[in-house]
C-alpha cells in the first residue's frame, strides 16, 4: 500500500516535467495580421519549432480567403488546399508547393510539418505563396510578429498629374544652438532626430510625386510665426509637425499623434467666439480643420500600428505649435527621448527610414481619399464651415 | 478747664501706649506686606494678559466672523506622479489653511511646488515660485508663477501636459467651487506656451 503510493507520486512527478519540458519546447504566442487599411483582420496563435514559426492551416481561411477548403490525405502526407479557384498542394516536411498541378511551383523556405498531430504551414508560405494567389503583397515583421496582407489595387498606383500641386509642409520641431527640444540620457537630440525623419520624408515622397516643403532644412532656430507662414505661403494641404517626447516618467512610450483643438481634453473658457469681419478667429485655432485633420491622423494612426510595437494614442489639446496654419494639421511625437527603448530606437537609421516611409504612405492614402472625396478647388470652401463640436 | 486738659492728657498717653503696642506694629507690617503682595500679583496678571494678546494671530479686515479667521488644519489632495506610474495621483497633505479662497490657494499651491516624497516626482520644475494669485468675479483664478517653470521644463508634451495638469488637477480639486478656470502666468505675463507645445494663453479648465 505505501510503495502504491510512492508509486502514484513518481508517476505525477513524471507527467509534470514532460508537461513542463514539451511546455517549453513549444510556446504558444500570436502573430497579428493586418489588411491594406490597417484594420485587424485576426491574431493567430502560432507554435514555435526550431526557430520557426508556424500556423494552423484555419488561420490562412481567416486572414486570405474565408472561402477556402482544405483537406489531408494521411498516407501521402498531402495538404490540398482550394483557394481563389486555385488548387495548392503541399506535402508535410516537404518544402516544395505545387499549384494547379505544377503550372506553378514554388520551393518554401521552410516546410510545413505535423506538430502535436496536426499540419502546421510556416508563416513564410504567406510571403512566399500569397502574392501567386491574389493580386496582394505581403510584409511580415518578425520582431513584432505581424503580417500585412495589402490589396494591390487599395491605393492608386498611378500618380495624378496635379499631384505636384498638392504640397505637404513638414515642420521639424525645434533647432538652434538655443533651442534642442528634449535629450535622451545617450545624448541625441530631438532638433537631430526631427530633422533627419523630414529629410528622409522628403527624399521619399519624390518618388510618389508630392512636393512637400520643409519648414526648416537645417539645424537652425525658427521662430512659430515664421514655420506658420511659411507654411500658408506654400499653400499646404496638410500640415506635419514633428517632435520627440519626454516625461517624468520612464516607463511612457510609444508614438503620440495631437490634434489641435481648443475644446479637447483642455479646454479654453468659453468666451464668445471674436469676429473679425465676417471670419470668426476660430480659424487661428485650427477649429476649422479638425475633422480633416482627424481623418488624417486615423489613417496615420492605422499605419503606425502596424510598423509601431506600442498602441498609437491620439490628443486633443489647444496646441500652439499648430496655431495659425490654415490646413489640416497633426503633431507626431515619434517617441520618447526619457524611455530607453525608444531612444535606441530612434537612433536607428533603420526605423527612422521606415517611420518616414510609413507617414509618407499615409500621407498617400489621405490625399488619395481627399480627391476622392474631393475635387482640390473644393478645399477652400471647408475654411468658412465651422466644424466645432462641443 | 484741667479737667479737659487731664482728658487730653489722658487721650495723648492712649494714643502713644497704641502706638507703641505690639500689636499695631505686627498688625502694621502683615498689611503692608499683605498690600504689596496683592500688588506684586495683579501686576503679574496685568503682564500674562498682555502676553496672550501678543500670540493671538493677527486680525484680518472686512471679517464678520471672528472664528472664520483662525487658520484650520485639513487633508488637501495635491497630484504628483509616483515613479512606477503613467498618470499623476493624488497625494494627501495636512495644511493649516485659512478660510479665505485666495490664501488656501496660495497655500496649496506651495505645498504642490515643494512636496515631493520618495518614490514620487514632482512635475513642477524645481525652483519654481509662486509669485502671486487672484481670483476675478468669473471665478477665474490667475496664477502667477515665476519663470522657472516654463525654464525649467524638459521638453516634450507629455512632460508639458503633466506640469500644467498637476496644477489644474491641484487647483480644482481642493477648490471646486471657487475656481472654474485657471490661467498660467509667467512672471506676471500672459504667455503662449511653457515649451512649445501646450497653449496655454487663455484661462483653461478640462
Amino acid at each position: 500500500m505505501w510503495l502504491r503510493t510512492f508509486e502514484t507520486i513518481k508517476l505525477f512527478l513524471f507527467i509534470f516535467l514532460l508537461v513542463s519540458a514539451t511546455h517549453g519546447f513549444a510556446q504558444v504566442k500570436t502573430v497579428r495580421f493586418v489588411d491594406g487599411e490597417g484594420d485587424i483582420l485576426n491574431e493567430v496563435e502560432y507554435i514555435l519549432h526550431d526557430e520557426h514559426i508556424y500556423l494552423s492551416v484555419e488561420s490562412l481561411k481567416s486572414v486570405f480567403d474565408p472561402e477556402m477548403k482544405h483537406s489531408y490525405h494521411t498516407p501521402s502526407k498531402q495538404l490540398t488546399i482550394k483557394t481563389k479557384d486555385k488548387v495548392i498542394k503541399v506535402w508535410m516536411g516537404n518544402p516544395s508547393v505545387n499549384i494547379d498541378d505544377g503550372r506553378q511551383v514554388i520551393t518554401l523556405t521552410v516546410p510545413p510539418r505535423i506538430i502535436n498531430g496536426q499540419q502546421k504551414i510556416p508563416i513564410s508560405f504567406f510571403q512566399e505563396v500569397l502574392p501567386e494567389l491574389d493580386d496582394v503583397s505581403v510584409i511580415y515583421k518578425p520582431e513584432l510578429q505581424r503580417v500585412r496582407i495589402m490589396q494591390n489595387n487599395s491605393f492608386p498606383s498611378d500618380i495624378p498629374k496635379n499631384n505636384r500641386l498638392w504640397t505637404v509642409i513638414i515642420d521639424p520641431g525645434h533647432g538652434g544652438e538655443k533651442d534642442v527640444g528634449c535629450k535622451s540620457q545617450t545624448g541625441i537630440y530631438e532638433k537631430d532626430v526631427v530633422l533627419s525623419v523630414a529629410k528622409a520624408i522628403k527624399a521619399q515622397s519624390k518618388q510618389h510625386g508630392f512636393s512637400i516643403h520643409l519648414t526648416r532644412e537645417q539645424d537652425v532656430n525658427k521662430s512659430r510665426q515664421q514655420r506658420y507662414q511659411i507654411a500658408n505661403r506654400f499653400k499646404g494641404r496638410l500640415f506635419i509637425s514633428l517632435h520627440c517626447n519626454s516625461s517624468f516618467s520612464q516607463n511612457h512610450k510609444g508614438i503620440r499623434l495631437y490634434l489641435n483643438n481648443p475644446y479637447g481634453q483642455l479646454q479654453f473658457r468659453t468666451a464668445p467666439i471674436p469676429k473679425f469681419g465676417d471670419k470668426d478667429l476660430n480659424i487661428r485655432t485650427q477649429a476649422n480643420y479638425l475633422q480633416q485633420s482627424k481623418k488624417f491622423a486615423t489613417v496615420l494612426e492605422k499605419e503606425l500600428n502596424f510598423f509601431a510595437k506600442d498602441p498609437i494614442v491620439i490628443s486633443e489639446f489647444p496646441i500652439i505649435a499648430l496655431n495659425d496654419v490654415f490646413m489640416p494639421a497633426v503633431l507626431i511625437e515619434l517617441g520618447y527621448l526619457s524611455n530607453l527603448d525608444d531612444t535606441a530606437r530612434l537612433s536607428n537609421q533603420d526605423h527612422i527610414s521606415e517611420l518616414a516611409q510609413t507617414i509618407v504612405r499615409a500621407i498617400q492614402i489621405y490625399s488619395a481619399k481627399v480627391r476622392q472625396t474631393a475635387k482640390p478647388d473644393d478645399q477652400t470652401s471647408a475654411e468658412s464651415s465651422n466644424p466645432i463640436e462641443r | 478747664m484741667t479737667n479737659s486738659g487731664i482728658l487730653w492728657d489722658d487721650t495723648m498717653s492712649l494714643f502713644r501706649k497704641i502706638i507703641h503696642s505690639r500689636i499695631f506694629i505686627v498688625w502694621g507690617i502683615t498689611l503692608v506686606t499683605i498690600a504689596i503682595c496683592l500688588a506684586i500679583v495683579l501686576l503679574l496678571i496685568a503682564n500674562s494678559k498682555r502676553t496672550v494678546i501678543q500670540d493671538a494671530p493677527p486680525e484680518l479686515p472686512n471679517q464678520a466672523n471672528p472664528t472664520d479667521m483662525l487658520p484650520s488644519l485639513k487633508e488637501v489632495n495635491i497630484f504628483l506622479l509616483e515613479s512606477t506610474e503613467l498618470e499623476l495621483t493624488p497625494v494627501r497633505v495636512e495644511l493649516h489653511l485659512y478660510a479665505e479662497p485666495t490664501e488656501q490657494l496660495k497655500q496649496i499651491l506651495s505645498a504642490l511646488i515643494q512636496t515631493t516624497p520618495t518614490n514620487y516626482r514632482n512635475p513642477i520644475p524645481r525652483g519654481t515660485l509662486l509669485n502671486e494669485v487672484y481670483i476675478d468675479t468669473q471665478k477665474t483664478a490667475y496664477l502667477d508663477f515665476s519663470h522657472h517653470l516654463a525654464d525649467g521644463q524638459i521638453g516634450g508634451t507629455t512632460a508639458e501636459f503633466m506640469s500644467v495638469n498637476a496644477i489644474l488637477l491641484t487647483v480644482f480639486n481642493a477648490l471646486p467651487d471657487a475656481v472654474k478656470h485657471v490661467q498660467i502666468l509667467i512672471d506676471g505675463k500672459e504667455v503662449e506656451t511653457l515649451a512649445g507645445h501646450l497653449n496655454i494663453s487663455q484661462p483653461l479648465r478640462y
